[in-house]
């Protein structure tokens, strides 16, 4: 029996191959990469656990108002990540097809629609700590990965990357487990405007509707 | 006759879908370069049927897992409820060593090996992780992560009904990850029946014939338990959930498949190529790319 189904899987199999095989294969570019070595920066490890302390210290009061977290939240998000060079990349390719007064009005509405996902989140805080693994030098900056040490089941990695800019850093991508947050957001986005015949003005709108409907809650 | 669940049904599904990929491949027409950029990035010819299965899921998800990991979550303590997931994540360890051996990465199949002897034992049958305390961290592999080492490509994207988002060669590895599981293949075949008495035959028996369906079920339940709330958030934040969902699906899979983004004591590291190491204009300017492939600045 196990024979069989053998046979059969391996036949699916084959017909799969030669259907994606063509295609491009699993790229090679992280490999040797990977392994070389690159230098330490302890700044930026710093940088990341500042910005952890200083978001526990500052927003897990269960008391807190949902007003007043939200200006905490978007005090801190505004000094400490790129919001802008974050908004042009998540638009993607749209950017480019976006007038001026679309790219302002995104701009500004892809940072409120950041602070009403993320800020009530700290409400539900529940004793998580953040651990700094490795930072290290990279192109444009730094890398650091982390993980967050949860009660309930397995840390959960955590990875910044970071571009240097004085008087430090601005946190440009964070990736969970390996997923970047901003290429997420720019594939929902894009599927969004493609839905609104690849007019940005139909995301705008969108945006409108759920930063609305997350600050009359 | 030891047939397990639905193997028939498996197959049948898989020609099917192989067959409809042929027959749907070169009917994508779009307007504007923007979208047919993003077609060819998506990669996802069957999106319409995909999409179907995906709202299938969803009520699946609302009507049979919420309420059954509800059930779960308050019937166990969280202490338990940790307990079955390391449970199920050591069962899983054999298979991953067999996928890491496959892969060439013997080293990452002794940790595998080390932790399913250390967990099974002292850690109860694999509810306590001492083996992570004792320097060998978790990670998880699949016969998918060993056809894309091998050099396999992704193929179309593909939501399968129940089982949820895959793609062309995730789905041609389920029946490997399903039939030449160690730990299936143990159960199904050399658990004595305890009445029969014939411990050393094999015995054609079927009465254990549903632990890998019970297995896959009790997996989705915990998942739904410990994720059902990030899921939910997720949900509510996306513009389209489903195309978000697609993202993480490829990303995260090529995580895997990298071995990046595993637990703290994982082979993690920069990796130089990180999608936002392209500014936004050069991404305009060569068109579709693949997240972690060529993201290199030029």
């Amino acid at each position: 029996m196990l024979s069989r189904s053998l046979a059969a899987t391996a036949a699916v199999l084959l017909s799969v191959a030669a259907i994606t095989v063509p295609a491009p294969a699993a790229e090679p570019a992280a490999g040797p990469q990977l392994a070389q070595a690159r230098a330490a920066l302890p700044e930026a490890g710093e940088f990341i656990a500042h910005l952890a302390a200083d978001a526990i210290a500052g927003m897990s009061d269960k008391t807190m108002s949902l007003e007043e977290r939200t200006r905490r939240f978007r005090t801190l998000l505004t000094a400490d990540f790129d919001v802008p060079e974050i908004a042009r990349f998540v638009l993607g390719r749209y950017w480019r097809v976006a007038t001026p007064d679309e790219r302002s009005e995104y701009t500004k509405l892809f940072e409120d629609y950041i602070v009403s996902i993320y800020a009530a989140r700290f409400q539900e805080y529940d004793g998580e700590q953040l651990k700094v693994n490795a930072a290290v030098k990279d192109d444009d900056g730094a890398f650091v990965s982390s993980s967050i040490e949860r009660k309930a089941g397995p840390p959960v990695k955590v990875d910044w990357k970071l571009k240097s800019q004085a008087p430090n850093f601005k946190i440009v991508d964070v990736m969970v487990e390996g997923v970047s947050m901003s290429v997420t957001q720019r594939d929902d986005f894009a599927a969004a405007i493609q839905a609104h015949g690849g007019k940005v003005a139909g995301l705008i709108d969108m945006l409108k509707q759920k930063v609305q409907t997350a600050s009359s809650k | 006759m030891s047939n397990i669940f639905s193997k028939r049904t498996l197959n049948w599904g898989l020609a099917a879908a192989v067959s409809g990929l042929l027959l749907a491949s070169g009917c994508a027409s779009t307007s504007t370069p923007e979208q047919r950029d993003q077609v060819a990035e998506t990669n996802d010819p069957l999106e319409p049927m995909n999409r179907y299965f995906f709202d299938l899921n969803l009520f699946f998800q609302e009507f049979a897992l919420k309420p059954a990991a509800a059930w779960y979550s308050m019937s166990l303590p969280q202490p338990a409820q940790n307990g079955v997931h390391k449970f199920l994540q050591n069962m899983k360890q054999p298979w991953t060593m067999v996928n890491d051996a496959l892969q060439g990465n013997f080293d990452r199949a002794g940790e595998s090996g080390a932790r399913f002897l250390i967990n099974s034992t002292l850690g109860v049958g694999g509810i306590f992780d001492v083996a992570t305390d004792w320097g060998f961290p978790e990670h998880n592999e699949d016969f998918g992560q060993t056809l894309a080492v091998w050099g396999l490509g992704d193929g179309p994207y593909l939501m399968l009904p129940f089982i949820g988002p895959s793609n062309l060669r995730d789905t041609a590895a389920l029946p490997f990850d399903w039939y030449l599981d160690p730990v299936n293949i143990a159960v199904t075949n050399y658990v004595p029946i305890p009445d029969h008495s014939h411990p050393r035959q094999p015995p054609h028996h079927e009465e254990y014939t549903w632990f890998p369906t019970a297995r896959g079920f009790v997996g989705s339940v915990d998942e739904q338990a410990r994720n059902g709330d990030a899921i939910e958030q997720l949900k509510k934040q996306s513009m389209d959930f489903y195309a978000t969902v697609r993202s993480i699906y490829r990303q995260r899979r090529d995580a895997q498949i990298h071995n990046r983004g595993e637990g703290e004591n994982g082979p993690s590291g920069p990796v130089s190529s990180t999608p936002t190491d392209v500014p936004p204009e050069a991404d305009e300017l060569h068109g579709p790319h693949t997240e972690t492939s060529q993201a290199k600045p030029e």
